[in-house]
């Protein structure tokens, strides 16, 4: 019933910027129809009229098993609840590089999506099928990480300076001098890249702060945690540790090696920012820079607007935050965003203001409509 | 006579008709389905097809290749980052050379395996680590470019709508690589190492020569492979070819090439390409998670694997 009611949708909705592609429609008519009087006669055609305004929503994403990309997910389905204005979000949700992420997108496009939230796997090779969207007068919301394309709109954190304002922490912490691991992400991928070159503009400030080692986490925990465990076996002197987002199995490691904790600078994970506060009086030092997943929500609200004719600058970018555990401000901060029942894989910053509108409640369900 | 024929080539048959199969479901969830989509599929499956077509070889001559995908990697990544402010003969050269590349990177795996007697599965294993970092070390992030010529060779729809070049090109490079090697007597000596090594050998064929046929075959494909990634995605993407080496594989199983050696054609893994891009497209329309794509590819592989033995069985108790 669901599709039939979205399928209605999208033909009475966006005919008229799809007539090109629709030759085959007058054959579908009768079924539509059809579909349309079943949804009447269930007693949906408070639906069915409502349905005359509602937008199909695609989502791509090329990272499965991320926690925050869940969460980004969640963010989304939230979204489209609160909205009202949302007939079904459809995920595109699988492990991948960019020839997957094209062919995904395409699907999407074929689906009958009014709008494309798209957390892409590369900055260019996307332009192509963006393009075409846009042709078909679909909106196309690119979050997390930037694509080049001049149709699409783009919601990120600032991952530079997500890289740098942390790396600067940490060595300020440390004075100016001494050693750290860098521990990075995806080798090759936009974020990824954008940080460290955040991180390495710091460094060029700190002259005495030497970088002893910086695996690849992949952004997964096991590998994360065998890293940091293996680097504090080696015995090689760390004086503090900077993560690309997987945090809290660095203290985790020290923990459990019996050793001091040493400066870390994590994200805004719910579980890292519980350590900064619960071990600050054992003695770990920290701070996590926000990326907040609902960057994904915030996205679709932005394609929403655009598809009810409400302009959005292009490119929006969200500046991080730094919270500290060594400051009172900072400690206030992370003392308000923790959340005892929320994952600690998943970001505290759950709403983007002005963008997102459902409750913490409705992201942590992740019921779309 | 025509039954012996028929059982020869079941795969043939028996593939064809189960794309249609897929085809028809895909219609009827999706009545939209149309030029675009079957551009879509085209585009997807070209990689993929590439892939299966590289481990076929290597797999009917009683090989298994690892580094398929890190391989068609590197391809894509020295295509993208070279061909970025070439024009579209000065891209044919450079694919020339990178398809060149292909079959001395083949000799090599080949080389390596036949006079170090170290299993197929390590040597290939361990050259797919290598070649990942190389990828890596050409192009650090996603990046580079082709010229628009290049790109039309696979996105392009000289034929009409409903014949995007996708589809046309991995016939006509496939069929160009595969025929001559099928029909002489190089196809035999690969078909007669891959069912019995020893036997083959007693008949006067050269089995270190023909593996390492077998493996630079399979270069030649894997780098054909990088350059349809080229082409699709019009980036050099270092991370590409992960997804090949396994996918590719599932292919050829469920293509019908037997992992054992000596048995299968080059068809069944393309139309069994098609199929497994085929999976998560079927899934966006019925809007299931696609991760059950994967099961849904791992149950096929098995009832694959399980028909051709159930068939085998029936065939010799008859």
């Amino acid at each position: 019933m669901t599709r039939f009611t979205g399928l209605f949708s999208r033909r009475r909705g966006r005919l008229k910027r799809n007539t090109s592609s629709r030759e085959g429609t007058m054959r579908h008519i009768a079924t539509i129809a059809a579909a349309a009087l079943a949804v009447a006669a269930l007693g949906g055609s408070h639906d069915a009229v409502a349905a005359d305004k509602k937008f199909v929503v695609g989502v791509s994403n090329t990272l499965i098993g991320n926690g925050w990309r869940e969460e980004m997910i969640c963010s989304i389905k939230a979204q489209a609840k609160a909205s009202g204005i949302v007939s079904k979000v459809i995920l595109a949700n699988r492990n991948g590089g960019p020839p997957e992420q094209i062919a995904d997108l395409r699907n999407l496009i074929s689906a009958g999506a009014n709008a494309i939230i798209v957390n892409p796997s590369s900055r260019d090779a996307l332009n192509p099928v963006i393009k075409q969207a846009a042709a078909k007068g679909i909106v196309v919301v690119a979050v997390d990480q930037a694509v080049s394309a001049p149709e699409a709109y783009v919601l990120t954190n600032d991952q530079v300076a997500y890289g740098r304002l942390g790396a600067m922490w940490l060595f300020e912490q440390l004075h100016g001098k001494g050693d750290v691991v860098e521990m990075r992400g995806i080798d090759g991928v936009p974020a990824d890249s954008d940080r460290h070159q955040g991180f390495t503009e710091a460094l060029q400030k700190y002259p005495g702060i030497h970088v002893v080692a910086m695996p690849f986490t992949g952004w997964a925990l096991n590998t994360a945690s065998k890293q940091i465990r293996d680097l504090i076996a080696s015995g090689k002197q760390i004086d503090g540790v900077w993560t690309s987002g997987i945090d809290a199995v660095v203290p985790e490691a020290y923990q459990t090696a019996h050793k001091p904790f040493v400066p870390t600078v994590g994200a805004d994970n719910n579980g890292f920012i519980g350590q900064l506060l619960d071990w600050k009086s054992a003695g770990l030092v920290g701070a996590a820079a926000t990326n907040p997943a609902s960057v994904g929500g915030a996205g679709l609200a932005v394609a929403l607007d655009v598809l009810q004719h409400k302009a959005h600058p292009h490119l929006i970018k969200l500046t991080p935050e730094v919270w500290s555990n060594t400051t009172d401000a900072g400690m206030a901060q992370l003392k308000s965003v923790h959340q005892e029942k929320l994952d600690p894989f998943y970001s505290v910053a759950t709403e983007i203001k002005p963008y997102t509108t459902y409750t913490t409640a409705q992201m942590v369900a992740c019921e779309g409509p | 006579m025509t039954a012996a024929l028929l059982r020869r080539h079941a795969t043939l048959l028996v593939m064809p008709l189960l794309v249609a199969a897929f085809l028809a479901v895909t219609v009827a969830i999706h009545p939209d389905f149309g030029a675009f989509d079957v551009q879509s599929l085209a585009l997807g499956a070209l990689p993929l097809a590439l892939a299966a077509a590289a481990q076929t070889v290597v797999v009917i001559s009683g090989g298994i290749d690892l580094s398929v995908g890190s391989l068609m990697a590197v391809a894509n990544v020295l295509a993208a980052s070279t061909m970025q402010h070439a024009g579209f003969g000065g891209a044919l050269l450079i694919a020339a050379l990178i398809l060149l590349g292909g079959a001395l990177a083949g000799a090599v795996n080949g080389a390596v395996l036949v006079f170090s007697r170290v299993p197929d599965v390590v040597v290939t294993l361990a050259a797919g680590f290598i070649w990942g970092g190389i990828a890596l070390l050409i192009l650090e992030q996603p990046g580079g470019g082709a010229p628009q010529g290049f790109l039309d060779l696979a996105g392009g729809t000289l034929g009409g709508a409903w014949l995007p070049n996708a589809l046309v090109l991995l016939v006509v490079v496939v069929a160009a690589v595969w025929l001559p090697v099928r029909h002489s007597r190089l196809g035999l000596t690969l078909y007669a190492i891959g069912s019995d090594r020893t036997a083959a050998f007693r008949s006067g064929v050269g089995v270190d020569r023909t593996r390492l046929i077998a493996y630079v075959v399979g270069g030649v494909f894997s780098a054909l492979g990088g350059l349809a990634l080229t082409m699709t995605t019009g980036i050099g993407s270092p991370l590409s070819g992960t997804y090949y080496t396994l996918s590719g594989l599932a292919a050829v199983v469920v293509g019908g090439v037997s992992l054992t050696g000596g048995r299968g054609g080059m068809a069944g893994p393309m139309f069994a390409a098609y199929i497994l891009t085929l999976i998560p497209t079927d899934l966006i329309f019925l809007n299931i998670d696609p991760n059950y794509g994967q099961v849904i590819q791992g149950t096929l592989i098995v009832l694959v694997v399980m028909g051709g033995g159930l068939a085998t069985l029936l065939r010799t108790r008859a």
